[in-house]
């Protein structure tokens, strides 16, 4: 029992971890302002790329995108600071299809 | 007809079963058969009731559509119009959702369109709060004096200073939306004084909240919900015609409900020990290999677990809680699983009811989840509702703002959206984490349905203005600043409403005017927009009912001929086997019987049962419920139902009232630490010895309630205010009172 607490406990610190202090520390309502303003100019039913709300993916996509910099188009994007992506991160992740509230952008 | 309504139905889901197809690729398929078929066939009987092309006049009768508005459950109906007044309200035979009804209350609407209590004007407060002195004042002063007021206190407080809470209706996405554009978070609706935590439950171990197919069921426990009263379309229907069909109905309620009376069986259990009965039942499943090996091996998580964590909720143990005999809790659970798929735990609707209501309902889905009834007909099914186009909008982002909600942090996993009231209003109340002085409501009571009324008081002496847009003059109305007169859905151009059904259908309905608006109401979205406008926000309203509609029905051509020809747009798709192996939406990608999220936050992963001392014998459990003609406290004053009812009364039982000497129609003094309220006696069989019941929506404090002011007693006053402790749901049932005779 004390083993199994023991691997919970380090596996969630790893992820802490691996997410980053500015990933993990976003505002995610600041994050849904940016994203409607930034990324759904794109990503919407109307735009050209693939239509995305936070609850399209898993968490777990949404960390594995962010942190391991696989987001396909973020070579195209404008000059974006850290707090903003942290942000729009935790609105993404926080909102994601398996997490306590998953959510839809409008 | 409506029984070969159904098998019509029926058909058509078992030939789209054998396709294996969703009912989103069937709406796909269908969308241009059904509009060459409806254009082809045209309206059929429903033609002649139009009005003639050719003389403009309006006939001296006519029928027209229209989605009743009296409860959430919006059933189609057809109104008689006689020389342009409303005559008649009837159900719309081509509904599947209500199986072509509708209920007493949905008779009644026309007595809510025609009540002479109505709000008629704007009004302003001139007294003190709540003492009932109004000023007439027109539609620009209202307006400009609410902008410049939501102005002031948005300059003063930031824009996180005023609340929105708006009620269960067709319009309040666009409250929601203006709440968003004019930057406040704080935005709560009935749901936290509702289903809060069964939402919650269910999501947090299906991963999404699921539809129950009573109709194919053939062995339904349902624990507290009152589907013969507290009408859920087409659940109380269809649990009927399951009876009929020889499914087993077993009521666990401390009342004798009209669903406990017409139940196969009927269990009068302890208040608050539901979870002792189903992590019994758990027990039993696993105990004699009664669950679905199966489907619990490939498709839930942490059954091990919750085997080693059932071990302990014998069903001696729980017989000695619950009051029902551990013969019956064991024969129920062989039932169940001998019935299964076919067979629920019917996770029922509100459960705002204890501290630790989102447990309790996470043991029905973990006992839903043991017996595999998972996306079966007769079983739990994944949600299909029909999704609509909408007209996008960009909210502003305010940076003075606040970094969360004034309620946040104070349950361990809220919802975000929703908040929580209870715990809104004490964040109000103590200006904490920072201080709240507006409050915007619509359609909504929260005075007569908020539990403990002196602190909804207190919350509202709070502010520095408070506006309130409503049909009547509501509780809630009665202490607001500015009261801004609201049409009733007869009169109203609505949005599309996307609804689900069950087995029935995924549906959408909209209104149209069945009559123009009366007096000087005006609909909540006419209200925002003109709001907006002198907020400097139009842009985002910058569009009508009409173009939002074409909006959400851009890409949904069939829907629009369907609503016109023939009010509602039915979508008789399969509702069974469209799931099948694909992952749920959890953590896990599987049924979480242990919730590892749960644990990260402090809840525990499994459901521990906490006991509840016996109500000591000068006590009782106050338990809140339903009948069927009252719908909380917004129809109790409607002049057809007020002849049903026009007062509640305390149901007590024929034992404790025999000791405290009360007779049936004494008046009683109830009193809890929230409060103290007066009404008659009932002294009945149909309730347990430790416990009572009121209806809500009596003893307003509005004297413009004129039907029902005076008469009877008001729940919130009494309800003690405690809450879930994982969704922030108000948690009512918590509530010991006193009861004693009134002296006179």
């Amino acid at each position: 029992m004390i083993k199994t607490v023991f691997a919970m406990a380090l596996a969630a610190l790893l992820l802490l971890a691996s997410l980053g202090p500015a990933l993990s520390e976003g505002n995610w309502r600041k994050g849904k302002y940016l994203y409607r303003k930034n990324c759904r100019t794109c990503h919407s039913a109307k735009g050209p790329a693939k239509d995305l709300s936070p609850s399209t993916y898993k968490q777990a996509k949404w960390a594995e995108l962010f942190n391991q910099n696989k987001i396909p188009c973020k070579p195209k994007w404008p000059k974006i600071t850290d707090k903003d992506l942290a942000d729009i991160y935790a609105y993404l992740h926080g909102h994601a299809a398996d997490s306590p509230s998953p959510a839809k952008c409008k | 007809m409506a029984r070969s309504k159904r098998n019509q139905a029926r058909e058509a889901m078992s030939t789209t079963k054998k396709t294996g197809m969703t009912r989103r690729r069937w709406l796909k398929l269908s969308t241009a058969a059904s509009a060459a078929a409806l254009a082809g066939t045209g309206p059929g009987a429903w033609r002649a009731l139009a009005a003639d092309q050719k003389n403009p006049a309006p006939p001296a009768v006519e029928k027209k559509y229209s989605s009743c508005d009296m409860c959430f459950n919006k059933c189609g109906l057809v109104a008689r119009v006689e020389k342009g007044k409303v005559a008649k309200l009837g159900p719309n035979p081509h509904f599947l959702k209500s199986r072509g009804m509708l209920c007493a209350r949905g008779n009644a609407g026309i007595m809510q369109l025609y009540d002479p209590d109505r709000l008629k004007y704007p009004l302003l407060r001139k007294g003190a709060r709540g003492e009932g002195k109004w000023q007439r004042i027109n539609w620009d002063q209202a307006l400009d004096l609410a902008a410049a007021k939501l102005k002031e206190i948005g300059e003063k407080y930031t824009r996180c200073g005023t609340v929105f809470m708006a009620g269960t209706d067709t319009q309040s996405t666009f409250v929601h939306r203006f709440a968003e554009v004019y930057g406040s978070y704080n935005v709560i609706s009935h749901e936290s004084n509702c289903l809060l935590s069964r939402n919650r439950a269910f999501l947090d171990t299906f991963g999404v909240v699921p539809i129950p197919d009573t109709l194919n069921c053939r062995y339904i426990i349902m624990p507290g919900a009152n589907r013969f009263e507290a009408l859920v379309t087409p659940d109380s229907i269809d649990i009927v015609t399951a009876l009929q069909n020889g499914a087993k109905l077993v009521v666990l309620d401390p009342r004798y409900t009209k669903t406990a009376a017409l139940a196969s069986e009927w269990h009068a259990i302890r208040p608050g020990t539901d979870m002792a009965f189903f992590l019994a039942v758990a027990n039993v499943l696993i105990t004699e290999g009664l669950y679905d090996k199966e489907f619990v091996a490939k498709r839930t998580h942490g059954f091990k677990r919750l085997a080693e964590h059932v071990r302990q909720y014998t069903p001696q143990w729980a017989a000695a809680q619950c009051d029902i005999p551990a013969i019956d809790i064991i024969r129920i659970a062989r039932e169940l699983a001998q019935a299964a798929p076919a067979a629920m735990v019917y996770p029922g609707r509100r459960s705002s009811d204890y501290v630790d209501s989102t447990q309790i309902r996470r043991s029905m889905a973990i006992v839903n989840a043991l017996i595999g009834n998972w996306d079966q007909a007769g079983g739990l099914t994944l949600p299909q509702k029909i999704k609509t186009g909408t007209i996008p909008y960009e909210a502003p982002f305010y940076d003075s703002n606040p970094e969360d909600r004034v309620d946040a942090g104070r349950a361990k996993m809220m919802f975000p959206e929703e908040g929580s009231f209870k715990y809104t209003r004490d964040a109000v109340i103590e200006g904490k984490p920072y201080p709240v002085k507006g409050f915007f409501t619509y359609k909504t009571n929260p005075m007569q349905t908020g539990a403990n009324q002196a602190k909804t008081v207190e919350m509202i002496s709070q502010l520095d203005f408070m506006i309130t847009v409503d049909i009547a003059m509501s509780d809630t109305a009665w202490m607001a600043d500015l009261v801004l007169p609201a049409p009733t859905y007869l009169e109203r151009e609505d949005p599309v409403s996307s609804f689900q059904g069950s087995s029935a259908c995924s549906g959408m309905v909209m209104r149209d005017p069945v009559v123009p608006a009366m007096y000087q109401s005006r609909p909540v979205f006419w209200i925002i927009k003109e709001l907006a406008g002198r907020l400097g926000l139009e842009e985002h309203f910058d569009f009508t009912i009409a173009d939002f509609r074409a909006a959400q029905l851009k890409d949904l051509p069939q829907v629009t001929t369907a609503l016109k020809e023939q009010g509602v747009y039915n979508l008789t798709g399969p509702v069974h086997g469209v799931h099948k192996n694909k992952p749920f939406r959890t953590r896990s990608t599987k049924v979480e019987l242990y919730n590892d999220r749960y644990k990260e936050n402090g809840v525990s992963p499994l459901p521990v049962y906490r006991a509840r001392p016996r109500v000591p014998q000068d006590r009782f459990r106050m338990v809140v419920g339903r009948n069927a003609y009252i719908s909380q406290s917004s129809s109790t004053n409607n002049a057809l139902l007020a002849q049903l009812e026009d007062e509640n009364t305390l149901w007590i039982n024929p034992e404790p009232a025999a000791r405290l000497g009360i007779t049936s129609g004494q008046m009683l003094r109830v009193a809890s630490p929230a409060g103290a309220v007066e009404l008659k006696a009932r002294v009945t069989q149909e309730i347990r010895p430790d416990t009572v019941y009121m209806d809500t929506g009596f003893g307003p404090l509005s004297t413009w309630l004129k039907n029902i002011y005076g008469k009877g007693a008001c729940l919130s006053r009494v309800l003690k205010d405690e809450a879930d402790e994982v969704s922030g749901n108000m948690a009512m049932h918590e509530t010991l009172v006193t009861v004693e005779k009134v002296r006179s």
